[in-house]
């Protein structure tokens, strides 16, 4: 226990009564528990809870400061002492996922705001690598290629045919193209090890840069739903929904720009509900250039757009080739069947010594991811 | 002195500020400096931080101040635990 600031104290909350005030003071916000494992801390005022934050990996959640103590500084104390205790665990870079309504608030406790969309989710960051930097790197990187090049995201767990397809075709249809590898490391498959696969699978194909994705392509393992009101069965998908929004308004404003891309290609999945929602807010977002539509994504006018290609998905024998087909088939024990779905270079290293203590972690999970 | 990791001082709340100070793989001395003043008073915060950086001798380290509208002696004291902190092994 420690005195945060005038009239506070600070306490780490980690019994079942103090999880249950906190949750009870989320609620009072319109929040829900931030998922995954990491620091809460509370303040408390005259032993009632007036403030509560977490901090999961490098990422804020769930602040909230009770409606009585606003304006209090509370708001104020609890960010601060989060940002002390990832300090200390030497994280220098934080981000904080929050209602676009709610951003002014952060930034003037020194967030900068990365992209919001009006009535949807912004993204924030704080701490020395920035996004001033990342861009630097990505405009070092298209600096002498040709522009109105083409994008593809990928996080490829592992790099399957089906990838392979999607941007042999991509790299057939453009004057470059980019491969933005998601880095979220929530995947099977490590991301060094994906990274390095989908290079060894592309070095043939002369115009194709693969680049790390760095914190600003926003995975939805990442994408925290505790602001996003859970009302009925809607909640799945409006989560969806405003992730996919913010992540393709950083990609558009952001990232699009500072390589020079003017066409994504995406692979169709039709029977995946989560990826046809993102597609759908992909071809809303990226290609609109006219009021009323720029305005809703909260877009600049002039901002260049981005054309979106889809393509059928890669099938064999009529059935998809994805990368989650081929973890379901290590999962089973079905090894021999993953080398017909994945290029040679794929099966190679998963034949490899390197490959088995990934193996086995597949084996012996149950995680979608 | 070349920081050794991370340390803070201080706090965002209104009349604070807070230090950040964090390693950095070259040998000089980085100054980041955002205040609620800063038109006012930005160049007194940089002037101030840097003094006692030099005065310090610290290198290697990326300083951050956040002001909050901080007195001088209130930037000094925070400067100076944040500075002996980063010092410490």
């Amino acid at each position: 226990m420690s005195e945060a600031g005038f009239g506070f104290e600070e306490r780490e909350l980690r019994t079942s009564p103090e999880l249950a005030e906190r949750a009870a003071l989320l609620a009072s916000r319109g929040l829900t528990i931030p998922e995954g494992e990491g620091l809460v801390l509370g303040l408390y005022q005259s032993e009632r809870l007036v403030a509560t934050g977490a901090l999961v990996r490098n990422v804020l959640q769930g602040i909230a400061v009770d409606a009585g103590f606003e304006g209090e500084g509370a708001a104020a104390a609890i960010v601060s002492s989060l940002i002390k205790r990832a300090i200390e665990r030497n994280i220098e870079q934080l981000f904080l996922f929050t209602t676009n309504e709610e951003a002014p608030r952060f930034e003037s406790l020194g967030f900068s705001l990365i992209a919001g969309v009006p009535r949807g989710a912004a993204l924030l960051e704080w701490g020395s690598e920035g996004i001033a930097r990342y861009l630097d790197e990505l405009r070092g990187v298209a600096r002498g290629k040709p522009r109105r090049a083409g994008a593809v995201v990928v996080n490829c767990n592992p790099f399957t045919r089906g990838h392979r397809t999607l941007i042999e075709y991509a790299a057939a249809h453009s004057p470059w193209l980019y491969v933005l590898v998601v880095e979220e490391d929530r995947s099977l498959f490590p991301f060094e090890v994906r990274l390095r696969l989908i290079r060894e699978g592309t070095a043939d194909l002369p115009n194709v840069t693969v680049i790390a994705g760095g914190p600003y392509i926003i995975s939805s393992a990442t994408f925290p739903t505790y602001f996003i009101r859970p009302d009925r069965e809607e909640a799945a998908r409006k989560a969806v929904r405003m992730h996919a929004a913010l992540d393709l308004v950083t990609f558009r404003t952001r990232i699009a720009q500072a390589l020079g891309v003017a066409r994504r290609f995406v692979g169709t999945e039709p029977f995946c509900d989560t990826t046809s929602v993102y597609n759908a807010t992909m071809k809303a977002v990226l290609p609109a250039t006219e009021a009323p539509e720029t305005d809703a994504w909260g877009l600049e006018p002039g901002i260049p757009p981005i054309e979106v290609v889809e393509i059928p998905r890669f099938e064999i024998d009529g059935e998809a080739v994805s990368a989650s087909k081929v973890r379901d088939l290590i999962r089973e024990g079905r090894f021999s069947e993953v080398e017909r779905l994945v290029p040679p270079t794929t099966w190679a290293w998963l034949s490899g010594p390197e490959a088995t203590s990934v193996l086995e972690k597949i084996r012996h999970s149950d995680s979608r991811h | 002195m070349k920081a050794q990791k991370s340390v803070t001082a201080g706090s965002l709340e209104s009349s604070d500020v807070l230090i950040t100070i964090t390693p950095l793989a070259e040998a000089r001395v980085e100054y980041v400096i955002d205040s609620i003043v800063i038109k006012q008073f930005g160049a007194r915060i940089r002037q101030v931080t840097e003094e006692m950086a030099i005065a310090s001798n610290i290198s290697a380290a990326r300083i951050h101040v956040q002001d909050r509208g901080a007195l001088e002696c209130t930037l000094r004291a925070r400067l100076e635990t944040a500075l002996e902190r980063s010092a410490a092994c």
